[in-house]
């Protein structure tokens, strides 16, 4: 019986999330569109909101690679800025590289959109779709050779400042 | 297969599971030639048309009273445990915080060689090998034994078997989609049908010891009180909350170890 007092009787340390809002469409009961759903559901509003906008493939307010980011994080190091190297798009799963120079050493860290230690992304500096006012445009997707060339990584960086 | 963050904040794969319209059709009890008994609930899983079904098939569901199933599976249980003909289970019958082992076939990888398939070590990328680097190379003895030992390790079909991954933790439970994660990989490819069972290792065994031992605390994981008996059923899932979730155990990788 559902009680106030013992609302789950198996387990003493399980959670309870609240069930969804709207109830699941019927083709879902045979699993097609599932994934997509989940993708959709699980994590909260505001991270759902970071995948369809800023990650996603196709939105006016993407953020392109070679784009500069700093991101506030929950545990050591509290920021990290850097230049966006590339977004690995996996729905949930959705990471992104930016590389900086700290101390004339080059840095890398990879952050999952959706961890809950990820808590805001401020883009400092927009890579633009045409170049000029926009922003300088990459044409790669993703910007390895940067760890080879320090002339270009001190280019984008000096855009920041300047 | 997606991914889950913990309470810590650690990241961890998941599997996602789902229970269509799982019935039971049968409780079956044998009895051997040394009068022990067998016995078994045989469950029945997803909905086919019964145009594409046996008519011996199609009798045996109209005699259980469900509706044509795809797959029918049989779990050994306890003479107690059996569950009435035609009750609909739920994925509210698996604890958020259990083990449980999930058998399926492989993947089909095809014909493999002994690389892969067995692990050898092939021979030198140079110094004069030729033509023969991922070869197993000899495969006997001279003329003693004078043959090749029957069970020889060699090149051949690898996957498309049935595997059993054991001891996945079930991370959460929703009753609406009737939905299992299981942290970790399980075999086979995507919609492939999986059978999901308590854990022998991390449950079963462990409770026999325990409740052998008198330590009747110990009989279940840590934070499961019971599981649901005989089964979780449809009506026990109305009852019940519709999304749970189990903790983790582990510690933080983020604090350092005081």
């Amino acid at each position: 019986m559902s009680t106030a007092a013992q609302p789950y009787p198996f387990s003493s340390a399980a959670k309870i999330l609240p069930p969804p809002a709207t109830p699941p469409p019927a083709p879902l009961m045979q699993g097609k569109g599932l994934m997509q759903y989940l993708t959709q559901t699980l994590p909260s509003p505001d991270k759902q909101k970071l995948l369809t906008t800023y990650f996603s493939r196709r939105h006016p307010l993407r953020i392109l690679p070679g784009s500069v980011l700093t991101v506030m994080l929950g545990h050591a190091p509290t920021t990290f800025s850097g230049v966006l190297m590339s977004v690995r798009r996996r729905g949930l799963d959705t990471s992104f590289v930016l590389r900086n120079v700290i101390n004339r050493t080059g840095v890398e860290m990879q952050f999952f959109v959706m961890s809950p230690h990820l808590k805001n992304i401020k883009i400092m500096q927009r890579a633009g779709g045409g170049g000029g006012k926009a922003g300088r445009r990459m044409r790669r997707a993703k910007l390895f050779y940067l760890r080879d060339s320090p002339e270009k990584m001190s280019a984008i960086s000096a855009g920041v400042r300047g | 297969m997606t991914v889950m963050w913990d309470d810590h904040g650690a990241r961890f794969p998941v599997t996602v599971l789902q229970l269509e319209n799982c019935q039971v059709t049968a409780n079956i009890k044998t009895v051997r030639k040394d009068l022990s008994e067998y016995h078994a609930v045989q469950v029945a899983a997803t909905d086919r048309p019964a145009k594409t079904a046996t008519k011996q098939m199609l009798g045996h569901f109209k005699k259980a009273g469900v509706d044509p199933k795809r797959i029918v599976k049989e779990f050994p249980v306890t003479p107690d445990a059996h569950v009435p003909i035609g009750t609909t289970l739920s994925a509210v019958h698996f604890v958020p915080g259990q083990y449980v082992d999930v058998i399926a076939n492989s993947l089909g990888k095809g014909f493999q060689g002994t690389m892969k398939k067995w692990n050898f070590k092939g021979l030198r990328a140079s110094h004069g090998v030729s033509v023969s680097h991922r070869s197993a190379g000899a495969i006997g003895a001279h003329q003693d034994p004078g043959r090749v030992w029957p069970g020889k390790k060699m090149a051949g079909r690898l996957g498309g078997v049935r595997t059993t991954t054991q001891n996945l933790a079930v991370i959460r439970v929703d009753s609406a989609l009737d939905l299992i994660f299981v942290r970790g990989c399980v075999p086979g490819i995507d919609d492939a049908h999986v059978m999901v069972r308590d854990a022998k290792k991390k449950m079963i065994s462990v409770a026999r010891v325990n409740h052998a031992k008198g330590d009747f605390d110990k009989l279940l994981p840590k934070g499961i009180l019971g599981l649901p008996f005989p089964a979780g059923t449809k009506e026990m899932a109305k009852e019940l909350p519709s999304v749970i979730e189990a903790p983790t155990h582990r510690r933080s990788p983020f604090l350092p170890i005081s």
